[in-house]
């Protein structure tokens, strides 16, 4: 069997620590270990042992907003997964801008952190319906340019239809689905501000084919214009 | 509004009068007596001032502004200039050559209509008393003296009239706008208290289409509440009877108010509605958010345990949209003109999106 994902949780709110363990332990296939739980940054720095390949961190910690210090974690080779009380559209994007792989609001916990957590291990993208409504609301002129199929895929996601409905609506296999909303999502990884974390996911994109190498180029270019 | 187009209009009258004057009064005088003069070019050096000080006291007036220190600025200049002009008489002529003394009151009447009257009265008594001063230093005696007083009296009380005219016709204009205004509050209230009728009568024959028939029929047994779809019918004419009394309320997004009135009655049947927006929404009509909110309300009524609601800016329009876990697979109205509504059914769930563009 391979070996589990180890994460962190920083989080302040011991009902919500139980909240994700329970999801985890849930996990038949034991897919994911808990290494540690800290209240806050510095506890997760002081812990112990070997660093956890993935970090659940809530965005408010001790009543302070800690959006900034997500690109300085970010760059520790850590893998981040934003889950977060609240889903403003800005938020979303700064967070994912400064080197998250994914964001997860409160509620979107239940049915999509155990998942996002594997695929954050694995760097590859994982799009909740709050990270696409955030990319339907951006209007940022310097923001990647999303084809009318990636638009309308991430549209029908953030209405609330299963992957599955979204593709027979859109007369596309589920994977497709998966593809087009994969893809708006490396766009913006491949603009906006450089990380390690955005390299990974854009190696790894390179390799599973949801990008060529040369759109890596194309977006980063457009952004730096 | 109607007292500012009185107070310009008679703005401009007294600009044309004072100028009509320094053209027509002074102008031609100094014209006809060219001849008396020691220097004309002098006198008509100063009467050039005099008419850049009207220039001048034109434009302050036109624009309305009436501080003191302009007004009272260009008054002196203008005295300062027919002063003069008036110490370069020919001795003993003064009363019969001298034109700048009239045309400095009414230099005073263009720069002072604005301030309080006492501030005109006392700028005239000021070019008097000079015009007196350089008379007296000619020697009096009873012919000047007497002509000095008719000239006084018929010049001043001219310019006396046009102030206080002035001042009268501001009042009457106050007094007749304030008149307009009330008629025009007055117009305006019973245009609003009709649109409220009207809107009042749309919403009770909206309700006589489906709410009364249904509590008819309950009040006279007919309908059995312990029947589902007599229970659904409730629930559809209470979330609509809540959208109806939404649609009244002055809030920022009303679609995104009227849609949460109607998933309230849904949350009180134990349904757990979630409401999302993405992007910037645009206004929409109250006429369009009725046929959206229809549609969604016949989806949360349908709903068996969970909604979600979403509203999506789509460019100049909007995409409504309702999933929601609803077996029993509701009849949805139909679009209609501006709205098209597109439905899917995957098992259980149900999605249904209403979009509307307002170009």
């Amino acid at each position: 069997m391979e070996q589990p994902v180890t994460v962190a949780i920083v989080e302040d709110h011991p009902v919500v620590v139980e909240g994700v363990t329970s999801w985890i332990d849930s996990d038949r296939q034991r897919r994911i270990r808990l290494a540690h739980v800290a209240r806050d940054l510095a506890g997760l720095e002081s812990a112990p042992g070997p660093a956890a390949d993935v970090v659940i961190l809530d965005l408010e910690l001790g009543g302070r907003l800690i959006t900034g210090e997500i690109a300085r974690l970010a760059g520790t080779a850590r893998r981040i997964v934003a889950f977060p009380g609240h889903s403003e559209p800005d938020i979303v994007m700064a967070v994912l801008d400064a080197g998250a792989h994914a964001y997860i609001a409160k509620d979107e916990g239940r049915e999509h952190l155990v998942e996002a957590v594997l695929a954050a291990a694995g760097d590859r993208p994982y799009v909740t319906r709050s990270q696409a409504k955030a990319i339907l609301a951006d209007t940022q002129p310097s923001g990647p340019a999303l084809s009318a199929q990636e638009r309308q895929a991430l549209l029908l996601w953030f209405q609330g239809m299963s992957k599955a409905s979204v593709g027979r609506r859109m007369s596309i296999t589920e994977n497709t689905v998966r593809q087009y909303i994969n893809r708006a999502r490396m766009k913006y990884a491949a603009t906006g501000r450089p990380a390690p974390s955005k390299d990974a996911l854009l190696a790894r994109a390179i390799e599973d084919q949801i990008i060529t190498p040369g759109e890596v180029t194309m977006y980063t270019s457009r952004a730096r214009q | 509004m109607l007292s500012a187009r009185y107070r310009r209009a008679l703005n401009i009258a007294v600009v044309i009068v004072v100028a009509g004057w320094q053209l027509a009064g002074a102008g031609s005088q100094l014209a006809a007596d060219r001849a008396d003069y020691r220097s004309v070019a002098f006198q008509l050096a100063m009467w050039l001032v005099l008419a850049v000080v009207i220039a001048a006291g034109s434009v302050r007036l036109l624009r309305g502004m009436s501080g003191w220190p302009g007004a009272w600025a260009l008054a002196l200049v203008a005295l300062a200039a027919a002063t003069a002009a008036a110490a370069a008489c020919p001795a003993g002529q003064l009363l019969k050559t001298d034109w700048g003394w009239g045309a400095a009151g009414w230099v005073g009447v263009l720069v002072l209509l604005r301030r309080p009257f006492g501030e005109l009265a006392g700028f005239l008594s000021l070019a008097a008393a000079t015009t007196f001063a350089i008379m007296a230093r000619d020697g009096l005696h009873r012919a000047s003296l007497a002509g000095f007083i008719t000239i006084l009296a018929g010049s001043a009380a001219i310019q006396f009239a046009v102030t206080v005219a002035a001042g009268a016709l501001e009042l009457v204009a106050r007094q007749a706008a304030g008149a307009a205004e009330s008629e025009a509050a007055v117009r305006a209230q019973s245009a609003i208290a009709r649109q409220v009728h009207a809107a009042r009568h749309a919403r009770w024959l909206a309700l006589q289409a489906t709410a009364a028939p249904l509590l008819r029929a309950l009040a006279a047994g007919t309908a059995d509440p312990g029947d589902e779809t007599v229970r659904r019918s409730c629930a559809m004419e209470a979330a609509r009877l809540r959208r109806m009394m939404a649609e009244t309320d002055d809030t920022l997004v009303p679609l995104m108010h009227e849609l949460h009135a109607a998933a309230d009655i849904a949350e009180r049947r134990g349904v757990a509605v979630d409401i999302e927006t993405a992007g910037a929404l645009p206004g929409v009509p109250p006429g369009i958010r009725r046929i959206i909110t229809d549609a969604a309300i016949t989806i949360l009524v349908a709903a068996r345990s969970r909604a979600r609601v979403t509203m999506a800016g789509t460019g100049a329009g909007i995409a409504v949209s309702l999933v929601a876990d609803a077996p029993e697979q509701p009849r949805l109205p139909a679009g209609h003109g501006e709205v098209t509504i597109e439905q899917q059914h995957d098992g259980d769930d149900l999605w249904m999106e209403a979009r509307w563009s307002s170009q």
